[in-house]
């Protein structure tokens, strides 16, 4: 499932850059005027995956969720030196850098290590830390390894897209790597022995041997060059003049060593504050913040999916002339196309690719590809209701002089939407589920607060199950609430 | 003399190699009624839809008041069908709505008739097929003579100028055929012209101005009811007969 999501990232940053290569982007270098761009929004907005501490995490500040960390500390740095304000969106690694180049956010900032494969795509800045790569194992286990070496027949997770998973697929024998977005995810499979060690750097595994007392850290010895061990800013292919401002501001923490001597500190303080209390209810907020958006995105989707469904379906059955028969041709052709790709595909294919025509927010996007999505099936239903309805129905309200309009409206679709209303509640209860795949573009969906619930809290599992319970609750409310309108409607 | 009310010219009408109408010309006077018999098969059906185009002719003329239909587009149509009623044999009301509704559906939507207006309307036609007790109704909660009174109603709330039946009774429990007969012998005696489809033979003798035999794609014959019950001229007619009145 993770390798799949890694792949279809990967492939459809493929189809961005090749995009980007086949449209003149000599002209771009020419006129590069993303510096004052950014000086004339008044604002930078940071790209980061917030579930890396210390380099960035969720802390509860004065009662409120925030990303902080060390890399959102060099971020406010460079937007202050700048001299605009920083806004920080967070959304998956795996998509930091197509949202980068759509233009979703102007930089990125999420340790990452300026590879060769990815200084191609995009530019970065000079380093603005240098560390080094530890494995996290078991503490009951930890005689057991050495380092990278001691893992033969045995599994090494990392994050998936990032250095380490590559590196260590690279420079082991004999040993399984074994992928996944998220590093809680990687630390509960390892807490669940389904892997035997975690490769991240060295101050993430520092905050998360300092904060569980199950998990201890060795050194990895990785052969390393430096721009794999170390971390810079991204910025979009060209943007020359904003990269050479932001150096300035890199150069200068590094001159000054701030990472060790302040963002280092300050990020591990807010770790402390974040696990005094990882009671689930401490959370509430967070989890209802995540509960909110999944009824927002389905509630919509279902209402505008509605609408789409009944346009298909009365354009699949048009018969007649030339622009019928091209009307009824189109409509099967996108019911198709929509059943025979992912949601997830579409999700990221309207948030970065009409991304780059028309800058939507990520719940907008994920509102509408869901819609999108949600029309086609639900087009089917409709049809498949429309057709179950006895043709002597139409032809009595022919008769009477009844318009096909009028028929449709007043006699087929309510005897329709009678037969398919639970299909309909199937899909609407399916949506409630399924509404999770936006948290791939960083909408504060239930599953996407959940993984900040865990990240922060350390503890893989209670966040789990606790959305479990309120999705069910959620699904079973909702069948409830459809059953009783059901019912009603056989009264009648 | 009259002008005919339906003119029927050289009609034809086949589903793609089943041809089912050859060539039908006959015509209906306003005021009376005629029964169609024949065999199953034969195309009853096929005819009764053509003269309000639920079914487009093939070829030939199908000529209401004068005008010829199959030359209209399809507001006129719709127009048209305004001014001939028509009763299914399976009654085909709307499961979703009450009686009353059922039968103020079209003079709302289509006539644009106010709701008071339409409900009074409605109430009255329920009087006149005796349900005006099960106005608030649902179809599914009436015996099939009620659903079939109430189609009526139903048709008759357009003020149509003719009523086509396709045989209206052949889905009825026989104790409820009569019913639905004498609702259909009222309205031939208020003088409505009718094209009625079929195998009550009673009915036929007793209201039908004219019975036309169907069979093989052609009217057969065209004749009184009583000289056609009493020298049925063409074979088909008789073997068609001995087989009905056994
Ligand atoms: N919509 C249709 N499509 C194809 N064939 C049809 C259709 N309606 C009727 N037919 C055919 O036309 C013939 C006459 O049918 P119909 O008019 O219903 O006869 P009747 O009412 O006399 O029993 C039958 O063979 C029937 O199969
Ligand atoms: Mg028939």
């Amino acid at each position: 499932m993770k390798k799949k999501l890694a792949f279809i990232f990967a492939l459809a940053f493929a189809l961005f850059i090749g995009w980007g290569a086949l449209t003149p982007t000599t002209a771009q270098a020419a006129t590069d005027d993303s510096l004052s761009q950014v000086q004339k929004k008044g604002k930078l907005v940071m790209g980061t995956s917030p579930d890396y501490p210390p380099y960035e995490f969720q802390a509860t500040v004065h009662g409120k969720s925030k990303i902080v960390g060390m890399d959102v500390a060099v971020g406010q740095k460079i937007a202050k030196d700048l001299g605009v304000k920083l806004v920080v969106k967070s959304m998956s690694f795996d998509s930091l850098l197509v949202a980068l180049q759509t233009g979703k956010v102007d930089m990125v900032i999420s340790g990452m290590n300026p590879t060769p494969a990815r200084k191609k795509n995009v530019d970065f800045t000079h380093l603005y830390y240098q560390g080094g790569y530890s494995i996290v194992v078991n503490k009951s286990e930890k005689g057991l390894y050495k380092d990278k070496d001691s893992f033969k027949g045995k599994t090494i997770g990392a994050q998936t897209g990032s250095t380490m998973f590559n590196e260590t697929k690279k420079q082991t024998t004999g040993t399984k790597v074994k992928g996944m977005t998220s590093v809680s995810d990687l630390i509960l499979a390892l807490q669940s022995h389904k892997i035997d060690g975690v490769a991240m750097e060295k101050p993430s595994a520092q905050a998360y041997v300092a904060n569980n007392k199950q998990l201890a850290m060795i050194p990895s010895h990785f052969d390393l060059s430096s721009s794999d061990t170390s971390a810079a800013v991204a910025f979009k292919k060209g943007s020359t003049s904003l990269v050479n401002a932001a150096n300035k501001s890199v150069d200068q923490i590094r001159k000054q060593n701030l990472v060790n001597k302040k963002y280092l500190p300050a990020a591990g303080k807010h770790l402390k504050t974040n696990t005094v209390n990882t009671s689930m209810w401490h959370y509430w907020k967070a989890f209802l913040t995540g509960v909110k958006y999944t009824l927002i995105i389905t509630v919509c989707s279902v209402f505008f999916g509605f609408i789409l469904g009944v346009i298909l379906s009365l354009a699949r059955m048009a018969h007649g002339g030339v622009l019928k028969t091209g009307l009824r041709w189109l409509a099967t052709a996108y019911v198709e196309f929509i059943r025979g790709t992912p949601m997830m595909v579409q999700v990221m294919f309207v948030y970065f690719g009409l991304g780059l025509i028309v800058n939507l927010p990520a719940l907008t996007s994920g509102i509408i590809a869901i819609s999108l999505n949600s029309g086609a099936y639900i087009a089917e239903y409709i049809r498949g209701g429309i057709n179950s309805v006895d043709e002597g129905q139409t032809e009595a309200a022919r008769s009477l002089g009844l318009t096909s309009a009028s028929t449709l409206r007043y006699v087929v679709l309510p005897q329709a939407l009678k037969n398919i209303w639970p299909s309909l509640g199937n899909e609407f209860i399916t949506l409630i589920k399924d509404s999770s795949i936006v948290s791939i573009i960083g909408v504060s969906e239930l599953i996407f607060q959940s993984n900040i619930v865990r990240s922060d809290t350390y503890r893989g599992v209670a966040p789990i199950a606790v959305i479990m319970v309120l999705y069910f609750i959620m699904t079973f409310t909702a069948s409830r609430i459809l059953n009783y309108f059901e019912r009603r409607m056989q009264h009648d | 003399m009259t002008k005919p009310i339906i003119e029927v010219k050289n009609l034809a009408k086949n589903f793609d190699k089943n041809v089912v109408l050859k060539d039908i010309t006959e015509q209906v006077d306003p005021g009376q009624v005629v029964v169609v018999i024949g065999p199953s098969g034969s195309g009853k059906s096929t005819f009764l839809r053509c003269l309000n185009l639920l079914e487009t002719p093939t070829s030939g003329q199908v000529s209401f008041d004068g005008q010829d239909l199959t030359t209209l587009d399809t507001k006129r149509v719709n127009a048209l069908r305004e001014e001939m009623g028509m009763v299914f044999q399976s009654f085909n009301l709307f499961p979703n709505m009450s009686v009353l509704e059922n039968i103020k559906l079209a003079p709302m939507k289509v006539k644009g008739m106010g709701n008071d207006e339409a409900t009074k309307l409605a109430h009255q036609l329920l009087q006149q097929v005796n349900l005006d007790d099960h106005a608030d109704a649902f179809p599914t909660s009436l015996s099939g003579g009620q659903a079939q009174r109430v189609a009526i109603a139903r048709a008759l709330a357009m003020n149509p100028k003719v009523m086509l039946f396709d045989e209206p009774t052949s889905a009825l429990d026989p104790e409820m055929v009569g019913e639905v007969l004498n609702v259909m012998q009222d309205l031939a005696a208020q003088g409505m012209t009718m094209v009625v489809v079929t195998h009550e033979m009673g009915f036929a003798k007793s209201v039908a101005d004219r019975v036309w035999f169907m069979d093989d794609g052609y009217i057969q014959e065209n004749s009184t009811p009583a000289d056609f019950f009493a020298h049925p001229k063409t074979d088909r007619a008789k073997d068609f007969l001995s087989k009905i009145l056994m």
